[in-house]
């Protein structure tokens, strides 16, 4: 087993980024184009505790090394379904993921937290457990993880520079919304 | 907004992801929620998911990773206990 961890702060508030949080892989984010779909499989509101919950199905194209393709016969196209709460109370959000495709090769567990260390900085705190199923060579076992560490930081990377595109591009509509909602009230 | 997986789900995805975003941001995070307007377009959204997953074969993987992620729904949907840490063995 490999093991994945990763922090970033965003110099937004804990609201615009759980807000952004939902579009994160939408065309102003032109850096993790390995996602190319992103649908919602089944959301509700607890009653008990208020908390949302959110299952989505992300859809990547990502082409694997061509030794693991000819071993594992592996396509670029691949699921990961993903499980979400929001605690609007404690100001948390918490993602958790796996693979859906290559399960029986490779086991991708990943957690995602998004909690604010201020009224205008947010942290995300990333952590994922890579671990390969395959019998056999400890050798192969090996590689299969370590090109999946690789593939998660590069990824990691582009995940944190398209998603400042997004908080960039999300306060700049909030505001504009906004001030065409307040000329409408002035105008009436 | 990000694309379904399949494109002829687009166009009612963007419907309801749209409603989702304003519900979430006007209604939900400020703690004025009380209904779901969305329902219904999230109701003709799934219709056409559905269909999509089971051609593909994605419900059947589904139903196994949702089995997994009851643990992970044992920690944080429970309520919050304060002061008291529970320590499984």
């Amino acid at each position: 087993m490999k093991v994945f961890s990763n922090e970033e702060t965003f110099d937004y508030s804990w609201e615009e980024v759980s807000t952004a949080n939902w579009r994160k892989y939408c065309p102003w984010n032109d850096k993790s184009t390995h996602v190319i779909a992103v649908d919602t499989l089944s959301r509700h509101v607890d009653t008990k505790t208020g908390i949302l919950r959110t299952e989505r199905l992300i859809t990547c194209k990502q082409s694997a090394p061509k030794w693991l393709s000819s071993l594992f016969g592996a396509s670029d196209t691949s699921h990961v379904f993903e499980t979400s709460y929001v605690d609007p109370e404690s100001k948390k959000v918490t993602m958790v993921s796996q693979n859906l495709t290559w399960s029986n090769i490779l086991s991708v567990r990943e957690s995602v937290v998004y909690q604010p260390l201020s009224a205008t900085r947010t942290q995300f705190k990333q952590d994922a457990k890579v671990t390969a199923l395959c019998g056999g060579w400890q050798k192969v076992k090996t590689a299969v993880e370590d090109n999946a560490v690789k593939t998660f930081k590069e990824n990691a990377i582009k995940g944190k520079e398209g998603f400042e595109a997004v908080l960039e591009m999300s306060r700049r509509v909030f505001s504009e919304e906004r001030q065409r909602e307040q000329e409408k009230i002035a105008a009436s | 907004m990000s694309a379904s997986l399949a494109p002829e789900c687009n166009e009612v995805k963007e419907r309801y992801d749209s409603c989702f975003l304003k519900w979430y941001s006007d209604q939900y995070l400020r703690g004025k929620a009380t209904t779901d307007p969305c329902a219904d377009l999230f109701k003709d959204y799934k219709k056409c998911l559905t269909g999509a997953l089971k051609e593909r074969g994605i419900d059947k993987m589904l139903e196994e990773a949702r089995e997994d992620h009851k643990e992970s729904d044992a920690v944080n949907m429970r309520r919050k206990c304060k002061g008291v840490l529970y320590i499984s063995s």
